[in-house]
C-alpha cells in the first residue's frame, strides 16, 4: 500500500470530485444552514442552536427516531437471518439453484414505489378477501393500525431485500473451501455443529458488510414508507427520512428540517461506525 | 522498466479523468432572461401544479402561440399538492425561476413577495368575482388571478336516493341527515350498497383541511384572512364537528383508516357501492372515466352546519402569479397570455369546456358548465349561500394535514377522545402563531 503516487490520486480525481460536489459541499452547506432562518429563498439571520434546541422536545421527531430505531432492529435480524438462510438453500446441491436465486433476488429490483403499491393492495385487498374468506378477524384492516402498518413496513422490506443479502452470503460461503468442511466430517462433526464451528466464523466478514447495508438501507427508507402507509394511521408509522421531508416541504421549515437531517446523519453514522468497529474485531482470519 | 510502466499509468489516468470531467461540463450557453437565443421570440416559462387540467391548458397554449407567433411558452406541469411547493422553490432558488407560477394561499403570498407583480392592471383581475382575490391582495396591488372555483360538499348517487325514498332538496340540518343515511342504511341490501359512506380517513387532508373548514369557517366569518391573522380557535362548532365525523364513520365502509381518496372515488362511489362521498367537484373527470352515465346522475348536498344550512364550502384553491425578476417586456407577455386565457372569447370557450372549470370570473356564459356538479355548486355561490374556505389560512405547520387531520384519525382509532382532538389542535394553533 505504498504506491500513492500521482498516478493514484489522478485515477482517483472524478470519484473525489462527483464526492466532494454531490455529497461534501451539499453537506457543509446544509450544516451551515442549518443555523439560520433559510427557508428555501433566503437565509437572513444566523440563529445559532435554536433549531438544535427545539429538536429535543419535538416529540413527532422522538416517535419518528423510535419507530425508525425499532423497525431496523427487527428487520436487521430478520434481513440478515432470512439472507443467510436463502443462500445456504441455494448453494446446496438442488436442481434449482440458480433458478432460486434469481427469483429470490428479483424483489430487489422493483422499485420501493411500486413495490409499496403493491404490497399496499396485497396487504388491504388481498389479506382482506382471504381474511373475509376464512374466516379470520386478523387478517382485516391492515396498515389501518400502529402495529400492522409497522409489520407491513418489515414484510415489504424483509421481501425486497432478502435476495440482495443473500447474494453477498452465497458469496462468502462459496468462499469457504471444503477441505476444512471435509476435514470436520472426518472428525466426526454433525451439521449443526460443522455450521457452528466452522461456516459461521468463516462468514463473519459477510456480517460486517450485510449489516451495514441492512442498518443503512432500513435506516434511510423513504420511498416504502411513503407510498406504503403515508406514514399513516396518524403518523405513527412515519420514519425519520419522512419526517424530515414533511418538516422542510410541507411545514415549509427548510433549516429546521435541515437541522435534522444533521442530527439523523450524526446518529446514523455513529451507530453505523461502532456496527462496523465490533463487527470487524469478531471477524477470523483463515 | 519502473518509468515506462509510470507513464503509461499516468496517462491513462489522465486520460480517464479529463474523459469524466468533459462529460459534466455542459455547453449551456441559452440565454436565460426570458429571451431564447434565436430570433426575437418572448419565451415564457410556466410552471403549474394542476395535474388534471395539463393536457388541456398545453392546447390552450398551443392555440395562443399560433395568434401571437412573437410568443413561446413552455409549461412544465409537477403535481398534486404537495409536490409543487419544493420544486418550485427549488427552482427559485437555482436561479432558474418561471415566469408564470402558482401560489395558493396567504403564506406563499408573504414567501414570495419580492418576485410577485401587481396584476391590478390586467382585464382579468377587474372581472374576477368578489372575493375571490382577497388572500392576493395586498393594499392596492392585486398579486395573483384566481385559477377557478371549487367546491365541496356529500356528493350523491341520485338514483340511490330515488330509489331509497329520499328528497335530497329536504335535507339541511344534521337531523335530516341522520334520518337519511339510516333509511338508506336499513334498505342497503336491496340497493347493492356495501355501506352509505365511504370515508377516506387515510387521507389527513380530507379530515383536517375540508370537514374541519366547514365547521371553523363560521367561527372566523367565513374569511381565510381573518383565519391566517387569528392567535387561535375555539372551536365553536366542535360538537357539530364530532357529530358528523360521527355519521360519516359509523355508516362507512371499514376500515377507514387505510381507505384513500382514490378507492373512496373510483372503486366505491363510481362502481356505486356506497351512495354518499365527502368530495368536491374535482372528482368529476374520476368518475366520468369510470362511467359516463352514473356521472350525469350525481348531485351535491351541503355539509349541515348549523346556521348555514344550505351553504356549500366553495373557494380558490389557486392563484396564478407573474414573476417580476425579468424585462420588462416578459413580463407584460406573461400578462397578457393570462388576460387571454381569462376574458378573450377562445380563452373562455377553453376554460368552461376543456378544463371543466368553475369560473372565478364575470362575463362566462355559466349555462354552459360542463358538467352537473361544477352547475350545481357554481348555483350555490352566485346565490351566495357558500361557506368560506379558510383552511388556506391554517397555520402552516401544517395545521390541516398535520395537527386536525392525524388528530381526528387517532379519535377514529380510539387513541384520543374529542376532547383530546380540540385540546391538542387548539394548542398548536396557539404555539405556531405567538
Amino acid at each position: 500500500m505504498r504506491n500513492r503516487d500521482l498516478s493514484f490520486w489522478l485515477f482517483l480525481t472524478p470519484v473525489l470530485l462527483g464526492l466532494i460536489l454531490v455529497v461534501i459541499v451539499p453537506l457543509i452547506y446544509g450544516t451551515v444552514f442549518s443555523f439560520t432562518d433559510w427557508n428555501g429563498l433566503s437565509a437572513t439571520t444566523f440563529v445559532g442552536l435554536e433549531h438544535y434546541l427545539n429538536l429535543l422536545h419535538d416529540q413527532e421527531f422522538i416517535d419518528a427516531i423510535v419507530f425508525t430505531i425499532l423497525f431496523s432492529v427487527v428487520s436487521i435480524i430478520l434481513l440478515n437471518a432470512l439472507g443467510l438462510s436463502l443462500a445456504i438453500l441455494v448453494t446446496r446441491q438442488i436442481k434449482t439453484n440458480n433458478m432460486l436465486r434469481t427469483i429470490f433476488f428479483m424483489p430487489n429490483l422493483i422499485g420501493g414505489l411500486i413495490l409499496g403499491f403493491i404490497w399496499q393492495f396485497i396487504f388491504i385487498s388481498v389479506f382482506g378477501d382471504i381474511g373475509e374468506a376464512l374466516q379470520i378477524e386478523a387478517m382485516q384492516g391492515w396498515l389501518s393500525t400502529t402495529s400492522t402498518g409497522f409489520w407491513g413496513l418489515v414484510i415489504l422490506t424483509c421481501w425486497q431485500m432478502a435476495g440482495y443479502i443473500m447474494i453477498i452470503y452465497i458469496a462468502y460461503l462459496q468462499n469457504i473451501p471444503n477441505e476444512l468442511i471435509e476435514a470436520a466430517k472426518i472428525d466426526g462433526a454433525n451439521s449443526w455443529q460443522r455450521f457452528r464451528n466452522i461456516t459461521f466464523p468463516l462468514v463473519a466478514p459477510a456480517f460486517t458488510v450485510s449489516m451495514f447495508l441492512t442498518l443503512s438501507t432500513s435506516f434511510k427508507i423513504y420511498d416504502q414508507n411513503l407510498s406504503l402507509t403515508n406514514g399513516g394511521p396518524f403518523e405513527s408509522t412515519q420514519m425519520v427520512a419522512m419526517e424530515i421531508v414533511k418538516t422542510a416541504f410541507s411545514a415549509n421549515e427548510m433549516a429546521y428540517g435541515q437541522a435534522k437531517a444533521v442530527v439523523f446523519f450524526i446518529i446514523v453514522s455513529i451507530i453505523a461506525l461502532t456496527q462496523v468497529y465490533y463487527n470487524k474485531k469478531r471477524e477470523v482470519d483463515m | 522498466m519502473k518509468n515506462s510502466k509510470f507513464f503509461a499509468k499516468m496517462a491513462s489516468a489522465v486520460a480517464l479523468s479529463s474523459m469524466i470531467l468533459a462529460g459534466c461540463s455542459s455547453d449551456d450557453s441559452n440565454g436565460d432572461n426570458g429571451e431564447s437565443a434565436s430570433g426575437d421570440k418572448i419565451q415564457i416559462d410556466i410552471f403549474q401544479g394542476k395535474v388534471e387540467f395539463k393536457e388541456q391548458f398545453e392546447d390552450l397554449v398551443a392555440l395562443y402561440e399560433e395568434e401571437n407567433p412573437n410568443v413561446e411558452i413552455n409549461v412544465e406541469t409537477v403535481g398534486g399538492g404537495t409536490d409543487y411547493a419544493p420544486v418550485l422553490k427549488s427552482a427559485f432558488s437555482s436561479g432558474d425561476a418561471p415566469n408564470i407560477f402558482n401560489v395558493t394561499g396567504p403564506q406563499d403570498v408573504i414567501d414570495y413577495k419580492e418576485y410577485l407583480t401587481d396584476l391590478s392592471d390586467t382585464e382579468a383581475a377587474g372581472a374576477a368575482l368578489d372575493g375571490t382575490l382577497t388572500t392576493v391582495t395586498d393594499g392596492e396591488q392585486i398579486l395573483g388571478l384566481p385559477f377557478n372555483q371549487e367546491g365541496y360538499g356529500l356528493i350523491y348517487n341520485k338514483a340511490i336516493f330515488e330509489k331509497a325514498g329520499i328528497n335530497p332538496d329536504d335535507i339541511l340540518s344534521m337531523a335530516d341527515l341522520e334520518a337519511a343515511v339510516q333509511t338508506i342504511d336499513q334498505q342497503k341490501e336491496e340497493l347493492g350498497l356495501e355501506a352509505v359512506f365511504a370515508l377516506p380517513a387515510k387521507e389527513a387532508w380530507v379530515l383536517g383541511d375540508h370537514l374541519a373548514n366547514t365547521y371553523l369557517a363560521p367561527e372566523f366569518n367565513h374569511d381565510v384572512m381573518e383565519a391566517f391573522e387569528a392567535d387561535t380557535v375555539t372551536f365553536e362548532k366542535g360538537d357539530e364537528m364530532k357529530q358528523f365525523v360521527d355519521l360519516q364513520f359509523d355508516y362507512s365502509i371499514q376500515p377507514v383508516l387505510s381507505l384513500d381518496y382514490s378507492q373512496q372515488v373510483e372503486e366505491y362511489f363510481s362502481l356505486q357501492q356506497v351512495a354518499i362521498i365527502q368530495q368536491g367537484n374535482w372528482i368529476y373527470p374520476s368518475v366520468e372515466q369510470m362511467d359516463p352515465e352514473f356521472a350525469q346522475n350525481i348531485g351535491v348536498l351541503p355539509i349541515p352546519v348549523e346556521g348555514n344550512e344550505g351553504s356549500l364550502p366553495v373557494g380558490v384553491p389557486n392563484y396564478w402569479a407573474v414573476n417580476n425578476d425579468f424585462d420588462e417586456e416578459v413580463v407584460q407577455a406573461s400578462k397578457d397570455f393570462l388576460d387571454w386565457m381569462y376574458t378573450s372569447e377562445t380563452g373562455k370557450e377553453a376554460v368552461l369546456n376543456d378544463f371543466k372549470f368553475i369560473p372565478a370570473y364575470e362575463g362566462y356564459d355559466t349555462s354552459k358548465i360542463a358538467d352537473p356538479l361544477s352547475q350545481e355548486i357554481y348555483e350555490y355561490a352566485s346565490n351566495g349561500n357558500t361557506i368560506g374556505w379558510v383552511f388556506s389560512g391554517y397555520p402552516s405547520n401544517p395545521w390541516g394535514t398535520g395537527v386536525i387531520g392525524p388528530n381526528i384519525q387517532k379519535y377514529l382509532a380510539g387513541e384520543m377522545t374529542w376532547e383530546e382532538v380540540e385540546a391538542d389542535a387548539i394548542a398548536k394553533w396557539e404555539e405556531e402563531r405567538q
